[in-house]
């Protein structure tokens, strides 16, 4: 097992020494030593449903690919090996009906608003949307043209929104976090 | 009982008629937001109807309404593959009819800049296009070096993407020392080793030849019918380049070759473009070697804003930036067609100034307008699949072809 | 004019705009040099032709592209901008005709296939028709758009925006409804002769001059000050007497000693909203709002 320890080799208590910026957390190991326990005890896990589904939910959030426009570039840059978005279990797909997340990713023009909702109503349920960027939030800098919607949730109900021009991609790998923690609590009334 | 013939058709008989598929608008292999109509024989291209304007924004529109300086980010956000490139055809041309002096740093600056912005976009380009005909690796080791740009734009203006660093009469801030030697070493290091190992799985591949060598063959006449530029023209035998041919900044004094291809292909136009990020990266090294110390924006107040520290003195320079922030600066009337090798071909910018402060027209030339347009007579014969090869050597981005 | 910029320097554009004026003869209706570009007008009806002899004759092989301008103020009030480029002789040129909405300007797609689109666009965005074009549909705009949003009578807005209805279950057009109106601001100087009336000055410009008055007032002797010496005997009263603890900077006394006076407070100001339907503002309404909460939630 593995304990943290200082310069001397004494080891850390975690409650008393909140640990300077950079410092590692370790993971919960009583935790994994008691699943690991109950698994080779009795050779099967027991958890509630609720539990089961919002694992797999938050665990595999296959992602539609809908690039629209700038933000599509940062939207990639987060798969790339530098950020790489798969850690979390989110991949991209390029069907709907395989996807549980559409990224909406740069400006939502009037002539492709019924495209994106077409491929809306395709998604299997559960599904979310993620607003990336100024131009889907609110039509940002395009508010005022004649032919940009001004915001995507006008035609699709958002879950999360992730500001920026264009964020970053930590910024919507942060985005993707938030929305897993939305998915967790679900059906709870803690907010 | 009597002998009853079949009566439904067999193979033989059968009538195949052409039959017409959508392509789009949300398909991965169309770069963005492009539709295409399709007619196909089997699964030979008969006909192609492009339809685009599906990320239409009303830029040109946009930009009549805005003040010079607030429509210049409204460049980074067209071509957002290549957006510094988009910048240096506005700010010449607001130069241009101003008549405005560049200070020789950034010249240089600008010239470095562009380079990179060069590398980066096609290093997005190539990435997509060997992963539209199967290939998968070197797009990873591509977007590496695109996140390194990524991270140099950063440093120098403080956004990944959209810079906004490009300003009448110079660029906004100046870059520190670090940046620039970090860049250097960057170019001598990494950028080869990623770069040239990403090639050397791509180049000489058999599946990548086969799926790009003699596709979309066009001729050096039909080139310039169709008003092709960039890599399109030059993998045409056409050695056209803006750079060399009509300089802009301190382009005079670079020392670079045009690549040039011969076959006017697919893998040409790849080719073209896997030598061009060679020689941007000699260009870089050149501006790195060369660049000289002094101001990174002209002197001229009635353009260029004064620093903060000035303002916290000086009057004068304290009405000069309110009245830049505020109204911004006339431009004499006059109109002038300012066009520069941005990395996907020809970018123009068709400013028409009335005397005020806002652009009276700014048409922008988008490069892909006229490519996307050939893709008909291009893809014309061939397979269904070689249409997503043809599509990526064109490099589209629909930021720019719909504006 | 010496050339400061550093814009792309193509080709010398001396003696290009007289051999070019001379070749094509009366087809050119004016022509300017500016800029650093030749713009040559030419005859609507013999567009093409002209760039046909350019094309041929003096080797501008590419049309890099085709600009709409609109000058609403004009008769013909459309320009059709082609740009020229010569790629053996390194040369730009700008070549434009006059139309108006029901002039139509004869199409150069029988010289170069790229201004298929290019006219499109202009036809597009501008509504100029171009006779001769056969597929001259909207190219940019959505599916059903109506009008030509780049003229400048077109609002920058549009007159429809999109939503999702979930009665139809489809994606519906409305009239813009904007939260917040696009904001222009007048930055003309209203010391360099603005030719309207500035807001907040409109009771001035009725008025034609201020009447003259019969006694000026100055201030040249005591008496007309109003003040006197009483006065100054009053300005020379402290406030207050300064505080033993220090003082307020600029005001002498720093506690001024508090003073009874048999007046009441004055109370909270009788409630004046510009809504007045709306009822008073402040505590009742927080009460009745925070009564009828739990319903609408």
């Amino acid at each position: 097992m593995s304990t943290l320890v200082n310069s001397a080799g004494q080891p850390l208590a975690r409650a008393a020494h909140p640990g300077p910026a950079g410092a590692v957390t370790a993971p919960d190991q009583s935790f994994f030593k008691d699943l690991n326990q109950e698994v080779s005890d009795k050779g099967f896990l027991v958890t509630s449903t609720e539990e089961l589904f919002q694992w797999a939910r938050t665990g595999s959030l296959w992602w539609m690919t809908f690039g629209l426009a700038c933000c599509a570039v940062e939207m990639i840059h987060v798969n790339m090996p530098r950020y790489d978005m798969e850690r979390f279990g989110a991949a991209p797909r390029a069907s709907p009906r395989q996807s549980d997340v559409m990224i909406v990713a740069g400006t939502l023009c009037n002539k492709m608003a019924p495209a994106l909702r077409k491929v809306y109503d395709q998604m299997s349920e559960p599904k979310y949307v993620i607003s990336m960027g100024s131009c889907a939030n609110g039509g940002g800098y395009y508010h005022y043209s004649y032919s940009v919607v001004r915001g995507c949730d006008r035609i699709v109900p958002v879950d999360i929104y992730v500001p920026g021009c264009p964020p970053t991609a930590e910024a919507l790998l942060y985005g993707v976090m938030q929305l897993q923690r939305k998915i967790r609590r679900v059906g709870t009334v803690e907010r | 009982m009597s002998m009853q013939l079949e009566q439904s058709p067999t193979t033989g008989d059968d009538v195949i008629t052409n039959y017409t598929i959508n392509f789009g608008p949300q398909h991965p292999a169309a770069h963005g937001v492009l539709r295409m109509v399709m007619e196909l024989d089997g699964e030979i291209i008969e006909r192609i109807d492009p339809h685009v304007g599906l990320l239409h924004r009303g830029t040109e529109k946009l930009i009549e309404h805005k003040t010079y300086l607030q429509a210049l980010p409204y460049f980074d956000r067209l071509d957002y593959c290549s957006p510094l490139a988009m910048e240096h055809s506005y700010v010449l041309a607001v130069e241009k009819l101003l008549n405005l002096e560049v200070p020789l740093r950034a010249q240089y600056l600008r010239v470095l800049f562009s380079e990179l912005t060069r590398i980066c976009n096609h290093m997005l380009n190539m990435g997509s296009h060997v992963m539209d005909v199967g290939a998968m690796t070197p797009n990873l080791w591509l977007f590496e070096i695109r996140e390194d740009c990524l991270n140099f734009f950063e440093r120098a203006s403080g956004a990944r993407m959209h810079s906004a660093w490009y300003r009448p009469g110079g660029v906004h801030q100046d870059v520190p020392l670090k940046l620039l030697t970090d860049i250097a070493d960057w170019l001598d290091t990494r950028l080869p080793r990623l770069f040239e190992d990403a090639m050397s799985l791509v180049v000489d591949n058999r599946i990548f030849k086969q799926r790009n060598v003699d596709i979309a063959i066009v001729s050096k006449e039909d080139a310039l019918a169709w008003g092709f530029s960039g890599p399109m023209i030059r993998a045409a035998g056409v050695p056209w380049d803006l750079r060399k041919s009509q300089p802009y900044d301190v382009y005079d004094r670079m020392d670079f070759e045009v690549p040039v291809g011969t076959a006017s292909d697919c893998y040409d136009r790849f080719m073209v473009r896997v030598e061009e990020v060679r020689q941007s990266a000699r260009i870089m090294k050149q501006c790195l070697r060369e660049i000289p110390e002094g101001p990174i924006a002209s002197s001229d107040r009635k353009v260029v804003p004064p620093k903060r520290a000035e303002m916290k003195s000086s009057m004068e320079s304290l009405i000069h930036h309110f009245k830049l922030y505020t109204e911004g600066f006339h431009v004499p009337a006059g109109e002038v067609y300012v066009a520069t090798e941005s990395p996907k071909g020809e970018f123009g910018v068709y400013l028409v100034s009335d005397g005020s402060n806002k652009p009276y027209r700014c048409k922008i030339r988008p490069t892909a307008f006229s490519h996307l347009q050939a893709m008909d007579f291009m893809s014309k014969g061939h397979m269904l699949p070689d249409a997503t090869a043809i599509l990526g050597a064109i490099d589209v981005v629909f930021g720019e072809c719909d504006r | 004019m010496t050339v400061l910029h550093s814009a792309p320097r193509f080709a010398s554009n001396e003696g290009v705009r007289e051999a070019l004026t001379g070749a094509l003869g009366a087809k050119v209706v004016a022509s300017k040099e500016d800029h650093g570009e030749i713009v040559l007008t030419v005859e609507r009806a013999e567009i093409e032709n002209a760039l046909r002899s350019l094309r041929d004759d003096f080797g501008y092989q590419q049309l890099m592209e085709i600009a709409g301008v609109d000058y609403p103020s004009r008769a013909e009030r459309f320009e059709v901008v082609y740009m020229l480029l010569s790629v053996t002789k390194n040369h730009r040129l700008l070549v434009k005709v006059c139309a108006a909405e029901n002039t139509p300007v004869p199409t150069v797609t029988t010289l170069w296939p790229v201004a298929g689109w290019l006219e499109r666009e202009v036809f597009d965005m501008y509504g100029v028709i171009f006779a001769g074009n056969n597929d001259l549909r909207r190219i940019l705009t959505d599916y059903g758009f109506e009008g030509h949003p780049f003229r400048k009578d077109f609002p920058l807005t549009g007159y429809t925006e999109l939503r999702y209805s979930e009665e139809d279950k489809r994606v519906v057009y409305e009239p813009v409804k904007l939260a917040q109106d696009l904001r222009s601001f007048d930055f003309m100087s209203p010391w360099e002769g603005a030719d309207y009336v500035l807001p907040g000055d409109e009771k001035a410009a009725e008025k034609p001059a201020t009447p003259p008055v019969e006694e000026k007032k100055v201030t040249e002797t005591k008496a007309d000050t109003g003040a006197g010496e009483k006065a100054n005997e009053k300005a020379a009263d402290k406030v207050a007497p300064a505080a033993p603890t220090g003082t307020v900077a600029g005001q002498g006394g720093g506690d001024p000693a508090p003073v009874t006076t048999d007046k009441a407070e004055p109370g909270a100001p009788e409630p004046t909203g510009d809504r007045p339907d709306r009822g008073a503002t402040g505590g009742s309404a927080a009460k009745e709002g925070s009564g009828s909460a739990p319903e609408g939630s």
